[in-house]
């Protein structure tokens, strides 16, 4: 292609001739033509307002006709650098912050922080708070699992799902309302315990919330499993084999739901889970349906859990009675000197962890959620990473959904269940 | 495999292939099962809430709005400006100016007061640490969730404002319910 050269200023610049002049098939990828029709590939920006992309995720698809030749997530767009933030305040500090990063999982994501700064600590947590934060953590996977499911279900067009799964998830929140004070972003989980012991008539409440839903996980079921829609949806739509899967790193239901039983909480038992008798469902292909069974299984496990961690409630104290990290009851306050210099010494400074650097990995909703802390000897955490499983999982996007039709997509990005606050973090 | 789960792991079952005479068969029959399982749910009723003309109770525990409280006999203030809340704040968002008391004008039961006490409800998170931090129990996290308004500065809680009695307006239940 020649310079164009400068054109007379007496005329217009001739815009139309110089855009024809150009030729651009050789840039066009022409592909062999399917049905005797020529195709030519379509590159379509998906979000990142899209409802069915869950978050403000964007996605760069690839299109020949109707189906999926690539894909590129694209991420970004509701960073809050909580990880940055968190360098700047103490550690108790850093709690109600972390928590924000994955909205639907905010008990996994304060377990994970404190269990990495119990571990820099070297601190034992009391069976009660061990207890009560398995409790609340399957609770918590429900209550994520119901979100998916309903608007998983939604994504497929079955809208009464969606009413279902947030009546019930109402129930688990108000559970949390009962115990914490709020419906999300509770801070509960303090380190070395829980922030308080729950409340009277917590356990009916729980008691009464385990007694109906492995019935409602049934209604599901009976809705869903059998569906022919779902069925032609999800069977076998978008596998993706174990291979591939642990080379992409994925963890969580996805895993499991190619054949691999790895779940954090029998293979590396955090906070008492070796306590607990729960079994891990597996899938046998990968495909969506597989996904979709898989987490509807989990949900009956983690009910069985909370049973039992009420059943096996211990007594004792629910945070650690070290001073240096947890600050002196209430009532002290008013009557030792000492309490209330540790509570100022606390609420102003914080407590120093030892330096060092530590990995905490748990079972989150959707997979491994490790915490990564380093210390420097201060008050404040000089690096605070989290390891988010929806990140790494959105990676298998693009080999599950190639030369798959674009309505495949949608299903199977429902199915993968990434939370966009986690990614981005 | 490195890791063994033994007997802990549980097959989930797999659905029919779809199409051919069973997808016939499920196009109506399984239809119809999940008709009857969301016709059952009629006689379960409605549980929505009609939300602003009827509200749901907080529990106890509930962090809502601030306030600030006076003690009940001398309707002296609680709070003597120590400035911990805001020292805890993760938010960054409460502002004290502290100020001595003088005998002719007492604010406070200690030895200094609250000149300036602002939180600004836009940053607030409401993760209550104020509230766990004030050794002398002057502020508190209420029960009210009702605080939307049209402009940001209009969220920036006086001393005054958090002081005064609310309106009341979100129930709250009774411990245990
Ligand atoms: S609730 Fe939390 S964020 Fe809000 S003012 Fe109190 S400490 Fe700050
Ligand atoms: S509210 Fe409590 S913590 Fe805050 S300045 Fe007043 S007395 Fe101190």
């Amino acid at each position: 292609m020649s310079t164009p050269t400068r054109p007379p200023t007496t005329r217009p610049t001739p815009y139309r001739e110089m855009e024809e002049s150009i030729d651009l098939s050789a840039q066009l990828q022409h592909v062999p033509a399917v049905g005797g029709a020529e195709q030519e590939l379509l590159t379509l920006n998906m979000g990142p307002h899209h409802p069915a992309t869950h978050g403000v995720l964007r996605l760069l698809v690839t299109l020949e006709g109707e189906v999926v030749r690539d894909l590129k997530p694209i991420i970004g767009y509701v960073h809050t650098g909580i990880e940055k933030t968190a360098e700047d305040k103490s550690y108790w500090k850093v709690i109600p912050i972390v928590e924000r990063m994955d909205y639907l999982a905010y008990y996994f994501n304060a377990m994970a922080f404190c269990g990495a700064t119990e571990t820099l600590l070297g601190l034992e947590v009391p069976k009660r708070a061990q207890y009560l934060r398995v409790l609340h953590l399957e609770l918590n996977r429900i209550m994520s699992h119901l979100v998916w499911l309903g608007t998983s279900a939604l994504d497929l067009g079955a809208i009464s799902m969606f009413w279902y799964c947030f009546r019930e998830r109402e129930t688990i929140l108000d559970i949390f309302e009962m115990s914490s004070g709020q419906r999300m972003h509770t801070r509960y989980i303090q380190v070395g315990g829980v922030i308080d012991d729950i409340p009277a008539g917590f356990e009916e409440k729980v008691r009464a919330f385990c007694a109906v839903m492995p019935e409602r996980i049934e209604q599901y079921g009976d809705l869903l499993n059998k569906n022919e829609i779902v069925l032609r949806r999800l069977r076998n739509v978008c596998p993706l084999d174990e291979a591939t899967l642990l080379e992409l790193g994925v963890t969580g239901p996805l895993l499991r739901a190619a054949g691999n039983p790895w779940d954090l909480r029998k293979a590396m038992p955090y906070s008492s889970y070796e306590d607990f008798d729960f079994q891990i469902p597996v899938g046998t292909v990968g495909d969506n349906y597989d996904r979709y069974v898989v987490r509807l299984a989990e949900m009956k496990e983690s009910v069985k859990i909370v049973e039992q961690a009420l059943d096996g409630l211990p007594e004792g104290p629910f945070i650690t009675e070290d001073r240096k990290v947890a600050l002196p009851p209430r009532h002290e306050l008013a009557t030792s000197m000492e309490a209330l210099i540790h509570h100022f010494k606390l609420v102003t400074e914080g407590f120093r962890v030892p330096p060092g650097e530590v990995y905490y990995p748990i079972e989150g909703p959707r997979g491994e959620l490790g915490c990564f802390v380093r210390s420097d000897g201060s008050s404040k955490p000089a690096r605070v990473h989290m390891r988010d499983p929806s990140f790494v999982n959105l990676q298998a996007t693009a080999p599950m959904v190639r030369d798959a039709y674009i309505a495949d997509l949608i299903a199977t990005l429902a199915m993968l269940d990434p939370i966009l606050g986690g990614i981005d973090r | 495999m490195p890791w063994n789960p033994g007997d802990d792991v549980i097959s989930v079952q797999r659905g029919p292939r779809p199409g051919g005479a069973g997808g016939a068969y499920r196009a109506f029959g399984e239809t119809l099962r999940g008709l009857k399982t969301t016709f059952a749910r009629v006689l379960e009723g409605p549980i929505t809430i009609q939300y602003p003309e009827e509200k749901v109770p907080v529990y106890p525990r509930f962090r809502g709005r601030h306030r600030l409280h006076r003690f009940e006999d001398t309707g002296l203030e609680k709070c003597v400006g120590c400035s911990l809340c805001a020292a805890a704040c993760p938010a960054d968002c409460i502002r004290v100016v502290a100020a001595e008391n003088t005998p002719e004008l007492r604010v406070s039961a200690g030895e200094r007061y609250a000149a300036v006490y602002e939180i600004n409800l836009s940053r607030c998170i409401f993760c209550g640490y104020c509230e766990v931090a004030c050794p002398f129990d002057a502020i508190t996290m209420g029960n009210d969730y009702e605080m939307s308004d049209y402009n940001r500065s209009d969220l920036i809680f006086t001393k005054e404002m958090l002081l005064a009695e609310p309106f009341d307006r979100a129930p709250l239940r009774a411990e245990g319910e």
